[in-house]
């Protein structure tokens, strides 16, 4: 069933809703999909995140592309809503890897590894509350998440849409 | 595991196989004359009644800005550069077929397209910062890198899982699961197919080794193009399907195209920026 707004977060996109809404975040190979809720203002957002880290010699076009920028960037999106950041919860999806680097291969060139982690220690650093996340692999997965039940899913071509968790008091379990 | 069926017999038995039109195969290969001009190429393009439509309509178009109407052929080539004549050409003469879902590969409508056309363009970007290689003939290359998956994808219908749970279980890539359950991969498919439509020997090459550039003997700069490509377009999400990302990526292609690691993120960032303006034009242009 379709709940309120239907809004897709596409590559670099940020996205934030108060009330019914459903967000899908399509195509995530390397790239990290991180969803935020704060129950108590009911205010959702969802970024799509490219690469870990903004680019010191160039201007940042879409902050919603890079992890340093897009997390800060959609938190102060949910706060104009009247979210507060100490009482969100969050859950993230992707960062899928090739297969195989070559045995010397240099960890610069894992995009989704850089990518997860980067995320990651920007949660911590914030000490955010991360409800569950689904990273790594090799498979493309797309993450959907709605608002009126607070389910996070996530698709992948062979293993069909699974939960991930529930950002919702009662049925939320939180994660390191 | 048993292979009964020969690449011959896929291609042979495999009903709407891919084509290119004639017309862009011959702009394809007057381009790459050294007798070529504007005059030339749109000896051939006036053959093909869409495909002159398609030149006037992007020579015409806001991204080229020209202040006046062109509307003689020749004049539109001078315009759009006989490189660009020869990628619109192919990426027309392609997207009808590749934008077909291949649910052998659990590709939906459109999705092997984007791959195509990203690892195109992302291909088209690492070749003119290596300078190693023409960017156009990567372009190409790219745009043409995994045409075998269009003529296995029938053949895989069913067996997609039987083979990911067999690469799983082996921690082998899909290409060498297909090769141990098949008999062969969708890269040597691929090159039957490019070799049968008289293809440049580089587009051909990229077919065979775009997942094993260690392997290619003779063009490898370009195979090296598509091999990292392939990978940054893969890597965005750009028609993963079934096989997702379980190929091996070979750093030794960077090095042997005088790139560093390290730039891969810009490289990443810049496919982003210009998938979407090209896809944008080529797509009301072509499509």
């Amino acid at each position: 069933m379709s709940t309120g707004t239907q809004l897709l977060v596409g590559m670099a996109d940020i996205k934030v809703a108060k009330g019914p809404a459903t967000f899908t975040c399509l195509g995530l190979g390397s790239c990290i999909g991180l969803v935020a809720f704060d129950e108590q203002a009911d205010v959702w957002g969802m970024v799509h995140i490219m690469l870990p880290e903004a680019f010191k010699d160039k201007p940042v076009d879409k902050v919603g592309k890079f992890a340093n920028t897009g997390i800060p960037a959609m938190i102060a999106e949910m706060e104009k809503l009247g979210a507060n950041p100490s009482r969100m919860v969050m859950a993230l999806a992707g960062g899928a890897q090739v297969f195989k680097f070559g045995s010397a291969a240099s960890s610069r060139l894992d995009v989704g590894a850089r990518n997860a982690e980067a995320t990651l220690e920007i949660l911590r650093g914030m000490r955010a509350k991360i409800s569950a996340q689904d990273t790594g692999g090799s498979s493309g997965r797309t993450m959907i998440v709605k608002s009126d039940t607070g389910v996070v899913t996530v698709r992948t071509v062979h293993g069909g849409e699974t939960e991930l968790c529930c950002l919702r008091r009662g049925r939320r379990s939180v994660a390191a | 595991m048993s292979h009964t069926v020969t690449i011959e017999q896929i291609v042979s038995k495999t009903s709407d196989l891919p084509t290119i039109p004639a017309a862009a195969l011959k702009v394809m290969r007057e381009t790459q004359s050294s007798s070529a001009s504007a005059a030339s190429v749109a000896r051939i393009i006036v053959t093909d009644q869409a495909l002159s439509a398609r030149v006037l309509r992007l020579a015409n178009s806001a991204f080229y800005g020209l202040s006046r109407k062109i509307s003689d052929l020749p004049e539109a080539v001078v315009v759009l550069g006989m490189k660009s004549v020869k990628n619109l050409a192919l990426v027309a003469g392609t997207y009808p077929w590749m934008k077909r879902p291949l649910t052998g590969y659990c590709l939906g409508p459109e999705e092997m397209w984007r791959h195509a056309f990203g690892c195109a363009a992302a291909a088209q970007i690492v070749a003119r910062m290596s300078r190693k290689c023409s960017e156009d003939l990567v372009f190409t290359a790219g745009l043409l890198h995994d045409i075998g998956k269009v003529a296995l994808s029938v053949w895989l219908e069913n067996k997609m899982g039987a083979i990911l749970l067999y690469a799983g279980r082996e921690e082998i890539s899909f290409d060498e699961a297909e090769r141990r359950v098949l008999g062969y991969d969708h890269c040597q498919v691929g090159f039957h197919l490019a070799t049968s439509w008289n293809l440049p020997e580089e587009i051909c090459s990229a077919c065979l080794y775009h997942h094993t550039p260690a392997q290619a003997a003779e063009h490898q700069s370009v195979v090296d193009c598509v091999h990292v490509g392939d990978y940054i377009c893969s890597a965005m999400g750009f028609g993963l399907g079934g096989d997702g990302m379980l190929y091996p990526f070979d750093e030794g292609s960077l090095t042997r195209l005088g790139l560093r690691p390290e730039q891969i993120d810009a490289i990443t960032d810049e496919f982003v920026e210009k998938f979407e303006e090209y896809e944008a034009l080529f797509l009301e242009i072509a499509a």
